[in-house]
């Protein structure tokens, strides 16, 4: 909570502070966000993907999207692990300070959506905590939590991505990697908009 | 590109034109498209709206493409997967007309057209396809276009339909002559009755056709000698057609064909009795009664005689549309455009006579014509309202109208409008005002409806505008709805109008016919059956406070809408509407008046149990007046 008190005194990286300063006005941009960690510490384990894509006027931009891979290298020495076939492919790869930053930069002030978002922010925000920043400022909507609300459902129970796909009919390959998830999180996030008739 | 953007171009890949671009413009657009998702009936675009910067693609689901005219949707095409929609910003500037919409959930890709415009400079194929596809007119050239929905010219007019449907006019008595006659004979066949072409027969149907052309190109080179038997020149075989061919479908068959004439037979095959010859001009001359064509005529006649003409070839029209069972909403459209067409070109003229007008005026339809309903020659009612003007130039100016209105009403009446019988008409002193007065008469009527009942008519409260000032027609409008707020005094009198009719059925379900006078024996099915609906739809659309929506079939669909609870009622009284006025404008048409009364005995036992049923919920229409308006004051 006192959060602010700590950093006050704190030189934040330049990034950072461009990032803050883009809060001053409200978005209408929505950042759909997918991203693949190691585990769910947020002390050991660390992100290894990163995927987005944009949402304005009720459409997907598939030119507005983001995705990287992030090298991890000395996680993945220090838990023995082979890097191997993330070198082998053609994507984006980047270094975790490197990865965050471009991240940052994309996602400006838009509103966050994800499936278990809050997972994903505390990942992230626990990333940037190593990298001297703040938490990120950003709204962040669960389409879980908007499925829950449209249909009145007052369990706890979560339910996974497969089984939102399913009960809304979105036809799409199961989604394998990062990016096809946060893509179908999208899907559902268009539908659940219109529903919820968020504006 | 991410995985995305490939399994968009992959799924591109598969569709013309996509297929024809390389594969690094086809990353390219699926990099730039925007992915749509449609919920079940969600618009993406409808008529009149302004055009979006990109066009689309289905990717899953269906997307019904439309035509709205009026409260009438009709479904031009189907957009299933991989069709291509909404091109129409790619060739034009103005606004959408047609709407989009989802049948099912839906996934659209939007691709911009900044980004896809340059690809059509490098591929002609592709800008080709897309022109051909916009430019199409014809609907059976588009099926075979596969995945592409055109928005061309063709269906944004909704009058070609009726041409489509049209049947030929054509040479019954064609040219014959047999295969061993002499070109010299049939050339002098030709020239002796004007005709351009002569059919070789033999004693089981047609077997070939010479037209000009063929002696131009055969005989007058000096390729064949005048003597030689016809059947060396002739064009074989002749393509022949149905008897009732449609005026689409000859064209398209000329076009496929090439050819310049079809010989018509009792089969449609060549194997069978010749029934006449189609030529080229007969097409041309099938599409001049079309309903475009009239209305470009209406605007360029001169005279009331021109006028009249006109009108006649427009009962031609109705007439052969209702026998085609094109829908009667459709018909209805049409022909009050056409009507208005010429009610706008009667005032044109008769201020062309006297001088262009003193002030600014609106010459309104009412009645019938204002709800655009007017199918048969029926009377014409109108009224004039002229800007109010200084005091010293009021009876100069009030001279000018009335002028005008005696001007314009004599010219309808040549063309075949009778007056009005109870004077309700611009050239009457009582219904050619200033607008102040036109505001004051409106007042009174509707808050004080019994002591102006002797000059009150409810068609006063169907009135479209003609020529005029589009801002005097929504004056009235504004009185007219203020006034009807909650106003139970005028509702109530509206009621009892509507209700005063007298019942078309009797206690034991038989028609109530006249009993006496030269209609004696014949049901009156416009004081009866079409006045108490028309009544009724007016006094809800006023009660519902709809504005803008004359026609009663309209009306009832809309009250159906803002009145979910009666909507079945309103439902119903919208077909039974329609099917009186089929059945009051058949007989219009058989006896060449305005059809108000009906022959019973001459309707088929069908059409006779038809009428009766519709004339059925019209008794709960008349419960729910009853209902929802206290009928006490006049009644």
């Amino acid at each position: 909570m006192l959060d602010w008190l700590k950093h006050i005194n704190k030189e934040y990286p330049e990034f950072w502070n461009d990032y803050l300063a883009k809060f001053s006005k409200k978005s209408k941009r929505y950042v759909i966000l997918a991203t693949d960690a190691t585990g769910n510490s947020t002390e050991k384990d660390v992100i290894t993907f990163i995927s987005a894509f944009a949402v304005e006027d009720d459409a997907i931009l598939i030119k507005d999207s983001f995705e990287t891979i992030l090298l991890q290298y000395r996680f993945l020495h220090d838990n023995h692990l082979s890097n191997e076939y993330i070198i082998e492919s053609r994507l984006l790869k980047l270094s975790e300070p490197e990865a965050l930053k471009t991240f940052i930069e994309y996602l400006g002030n838009g509103i966050l959506v994800g499936h278990q978002i809050q997972s994903s922010v505390a990942m992230i925000n626990a990333t940037l905590e190593r990298l001297d920043c703040g938490k990120l400022r950003n709204e962040a909507l669960d389409i879980d939590i908007m499925h829950r609300k449209l249909n009145e459902i007052t369990d706890d129970k979560e339910l996974s991505l497969d089984e939102l796909t399913d009960f809304y009919k979105i036809q799409s390959t199961p989604a394998n990697s990062t990016t096809e998830r946060a893509y179908t999180i999208a899907l559902l996030f268009l539908k659940l908009k219109f529903k919820l008739g968020l504006k | 590109m991410n995985i995305i953007a490939e399994q968009i171009a992959d799924f591109l890949k598969n569709y013309a034109p996509f297929n024809q671009l390389r594969s690094d413009e086809l990353a390219e657009i699926a990099n730039n498209v925007r992915v749509i998702s449609l919920e079940k009936k969600q618009t993406l675009f409808k008529i009149n709206d302004a055009l979006h910067d990109s066009f689309y693609v289905v990717a899953s689901g269906v997307v019904n493409i439309s035509v709205i005219a009026d409260a009438e949707e009709s479904i031009i095409n189907k957009c299933h997967e991989g069709t291509i929609f909404g091109l129409r910003p790619f060739f034009a500037k103005n606004k959408y007309k047609m709407t989009a919409k989802a049948r099912e959930e839906s996934l659209v890709y939007a691709i911009p057209i900044a980004v896809f415009k340059p690809l059509l400079a490098n591929n002609s194929e592709v800008l080709n396809f897309l022109l051909e596809s916009f430019a199409s007119n014809l609907p059976e050239d588009r099926s075979t276009q596969g995945n592409l929905a055109s928005d061309g010219v063709f269906y944004t007019e909704k009058q070609s339909e009726v041409q489509f449907f049209q049947t030929l006019a054509y040479n019954t008595t064609p040219l014959l002559a047999t295969a061993d006659s002499t070109a010299q004979e049939v050339a002098q066949l030709m020239a002796e009755s004007l005709k351009n072409n002569v059919i070789i027969f033999e004693k089981n149907g047609p077997i070939g056709i010479v037209t000009h052309a063929d002696l131009a190109s055969k005989i007058a080179t000096g390729r064949y000698p005048v003597t030689i038997p016809v059947s060396n020149i002739m064009s074989s075989p002749v393509v022949t057609v149905l008897e009732n061919v449609s005026l689409a479908e000859a064209q398209l068959l000329m076009l496929k064909n090439n050819v310049t004439h079809l010989c018509v037979t009792v089969d449609g095959t060549d194997k069978s009795v010749i029934k006449g010859v189609i030529s080229e001009h007969d097409l041309i001359a099938a599409q001049a009664s079309n309903p475009g064509v009239l209305i470009k005529e209406v605007k360029r006649s001169l005279s009331s005689n021109e006028l009249k003409e006109i009108r006649s070839r427009l009962t031609n029209l109705i007439q052969s549309s209702i026998q085609k069972n094109i829908p009667l909403t459709h018909i209805t459209n049409i022909a009050s455009e056409i009507n208005f067409a010429i009610l706008k070109r009667a005032v044109e003229l008769s201020i062309l006579d006297l001088g262009s007008p003193p002030a600014r005026y609106a010459w309104l339809s009412i009645g019938s014509q204002g709800r655009k309903e007017q199918l048969l020659l029926t009377d014409q009612d109108s009224i004039l309202v002229f800007e109010d003007v200084p005091q010293e130039k009021y009876i100069e100016v009030k001279d000018y109208f009335l002028k005008l209105g005696k001007k314009t009403t004599a010219t309808l009446e040549k063309i075949g409008y009778e007056l009005c019988p109870h004077g309700h008409m611009g050239s009457n002193m009582m219904w050619c005002k200033s607008l102040t007065d036109w505001i004051k008469q409106y007042n009174n009527w509707m808050n004080a409806p019994r002591e102006n009942q002797d000059n009150l008519s409810s068609i006063f409260f169907d009135y479209e505008l003609v020529i005029g000032e589009q801002k005097i027609e929504t004056a009235i409008n504004n009185i007219v709805f203020e006034n009807a707020y909650n106003n139970t005094l005028f509702f109530d009198f509206l009621g009892n109008d509507a209700l005063r009719k007298n019942s078309p059925l009797s206690f034991f379900k038989k028609f109530i016919v006249e009993e006496e006078g030269i209609h004696k024996d014949k049901f009156d099915i416009k004081s009866r059956a079409l006045m108490p609906l028309i009544d009724s739809a007016r006094l809800f659309t006023l009660s519902h406070d709809i504005k803008g929506i004359n026609n009663t079939y309209t009306r009832f669909k809309q009250l159906a809408i803002v009145d979910p609870k009666h909507a079945e009622i309103f439902l119903n009284c919208a077909e039974a509407y329609l099917f009186l006025t089929r059945i009051r404008t058949l007989e219009g048409l058989k006896n060449e008046n305005s059809g108000q009364y009906i022959n019973l005995e001459e309707l088929s036992k069908n059409d006779r149990e038809k009428l009766k049923n519709s004339l059925i919920p019209m008794k709960e229409l008349e419960e729910l007046i009853k209902d929802s308006f206290q009928l006490t004051q006049f009644s």
